[in-house]
């Protein structure tokens, strides 16, 4: 059963493979944003020194390639229920869940490796992370890719219709990132914006992050993103796997 | 037997949760049996539920009713096992574009559990037996309409599947490539393989079948061997156009040629008169003798071996080429 996970994987990342360009664009935003943003924050975070601005700018970078790279993962699949072979996979002999997992740890793959492109950026500009906290962060990428992939194949699946499906996209992660303090951190907001910034899963990964990358590793919030994206991503996975039998009507 | 369906139906529900939902019934029961190594064809116009009824018979759709067996297995209850005993090419091909052909064809062995090695040989097998060798390293995007409809039954092949189902096969094929994948097709039954085949193509059921079924608004219309069909209608059709008005003279030319022993049945098509005989050329010349006989001027008139789409229009009330 796993193994057709890993063959679809595997398929997935050779295709991968033979364009790496694409994945690379996916980081300029992010990386822009720690060279032109970053030396404007130096006022708002206690210290000020560049480790430190770093050390809270790069969760919320990384996260962002997660909602705008992953989110549109979706697509891929749509153009596979049009030329039929999703249609062709559903009637081999697959382990069903499969065709989404192994799309799925791809997307999630592809999101750490970025991910990992970027903390060596923003060490080179002058980030301190420990290797152990910068391998939790990756973990925890690797869970919000999971999430963010597998929403958006179910998304895909259910809507397919490329113009709708980029709408709600937008929709989604415009408030998201706003809500989540993905530039600054929430707690300079004002009380009602933190109550509602803890109804959006990301507020808690980028949380989480911070805590991480300020070499915090007894905060409360790391645990609590980890349990959190465990839960959305077995909720999330499974309905992207189950969404595949409304393909065949 | 390789298939058996019995009472297939499928009914699809459009507009669900806009308050008015639609039924459509895709496939109004459907009564088949296809025999090994037999080639079998499903004719009918566009919508008369072909695809429909291939997507069930391959476990894509569940039926909403009705029972099919394939290879011996309940379509619904041992949808695994008929996944294990066919290929399946669909009307899209299912060949992704963006990847070397030669990749899709391995994926399909894998995933039925060859080796990587035993992947890759039955892959070079495949391409070499529909010439696509040279060409399994390019992307399938670049590939010809022909070429990529060959990898796509290429991949059906992958597993040496007993039964393969090819949903409009040449459609949207250039007149050499529809004949070459006949050959393909022909050659398959040579090796034993079942296949059934959906087209709206006359000539192409004609051509490649061993037995089918006409089915029309998702039902069957009649099932036979071409050559039985076309017989039940007649061995040659003699169509006639009069030369002066229409209406009267036409209508008395249709009330004589009926009425000649020979003729079997006389249908009036526009401006046309069909008569079906059983033996054209024979009957031909008495044909002309009864029409001079009554002083009806001709001005053309043909001798046509009988088609499908007789067959169609005398079980259907409508020409195939119109039905669409």
């Amino acid at each position: 059963m796993f193994k057709h996970a890993t063959l679809i994987l595997g398929y997935e990342v050779r295709g991968l493979l033979r364009n790496p360009i694409w994945p690379l664009f996916g980081i300029v935003q992010p990386v822009l944003y720690l060279v032109f943003f970053a030396p404007l924050l130096g006022s708002t975070v206690p210290g000020g020194s560049d480790s430190a601005v770093l050390a809270m700018l790069t969760p919320g970078m990384m996260l962002m390639i997660a909602l705008f790279g992953s989110m549109f993962a979706g697509f891929s699949i749509m153009n596979d229920t049009r030329n039929g072979v999703l249609e062709r996979l559903i009637v081999s002999q697959i382990w069903r869940p499969a065709i989404v997992l192994g799309r799925v740890l791809k997307d999630a793959l592809a999101l750490v490796i970025q991910a990992a492109l970027i903390i060596a950026i923003s060490m080179a500009m002058g980030l301190r992370v420990g290797a152990l906290q910068a391998l939790l962060m990756l973990a925890l990428m690797a869970m919000t890719g999971l999430l963010a992939g597998s929403l958006s194949y179910g998304l895909a699946i259910n809507i397919r219709d490329e113009n709708a499906m980029s709408q709600i996209v937008q929709f989604m992660a415009m408030p998201l990132t706003l809500i989540a303090g993905l530039f600054l951190p929430v707690s300079l907001g004002p009380e009602w914006l933190q109550s509602v910034a803890k109804f959006n899963p990301l507020y808690y990964a980028v949380e989480a992050g911070r805590s991480l990358f300020r070499g915090d590793l007894g905060a409360s919030t790391i645990p609590m993103a980890f349990a959190l994206f465990t839960a959305l991503c077995v909720l999330t996975v499974t309905w992207s796997v189950r969404s595949l039998r409304k393909l065949a009507g | 037997m390789i298939i058996e369906a019995h009472e297939l139906r499928k009914t699809f529900v459009v507009g669900r949760g806009r308050g008015k939902a639609r039924e459509i019934e895709a496939v109004r029961g459907i009564d088949m049996e296809v025999e090994r190594g037999e080639v079998f064809a499903v004719l009918g116009p566009n919508g008369a539920g072909k695809t429909t009824t291939v997507r069930m018979l391959a476990t894509f759709t569940q039926p909403t009713a009705g029972q099919a067996r394939v290879n011996g297995y309940d379509v619904v209850k041992e949808a695994g096992k008929v996944r294990a005993s066919i290929g399946y090419v669909g009307q899209l091909g299912g060949v992704d574009e963006m990847t070397p052909a030669i990749e899709n064809l391995m994926l399909a062995g894998r995933l039925a559990g060859m080796s990587k090695k035993q992947a890759k040989a039955r892959a070079e097998e495949l391409m070499a037996a529909f010439a696509l060798t040279e060409i399994g390293n390019r992307p399938a995007r670049t590939l010809s309409g022909g070429q990529k409809r060959r990898f796509a039954i290429a991949v059906g092949l992958v597993t040496a599947p007993p039964l393969i189902f090819l949903d409009e096969p040449t459609t949207g094929l250039d007149p050499q490539n529809r004949a070459n994948l006949w050959e393909e097709v022909r050659k398959l039954r040579d090796q034993g393989t079942s296949v059934l085949l959906t087209t709206h193509y006359l000539d192409e059921a004609d051509a490649l079948c061993d037995r089918l079924v006409i089915v029309d608004h998702g039902k069957v219309v009649v099932e036979g061997t071409p050559e039985a069909l076309k017989k039940e209608v007649a061995g040659d059709i003699v169509t006639v156009r009069l030369a002066d008005g229409p209406a009267e003279g036409l209508e008395q030319a249709r009330l004589l040629l009926t009425a000649e022993p020979y003729v079997r049945e006389v249908v009036q098509e526009d401006e046309l008169l069909r008569a079906y005989l059983d033996d054209g050329e024979r009957g031909l010349p008495s044909v002309l003798r009864a029409l001079d006989r009554d002083g009806l001027a001709i001005q053309s008139i043909t001798l046509e071996r009988a088609t499908l789409d007789d067959v169609f229009l005398k079980h259907t009330g409508r020409s195939l080429r119109d039905a669409a």
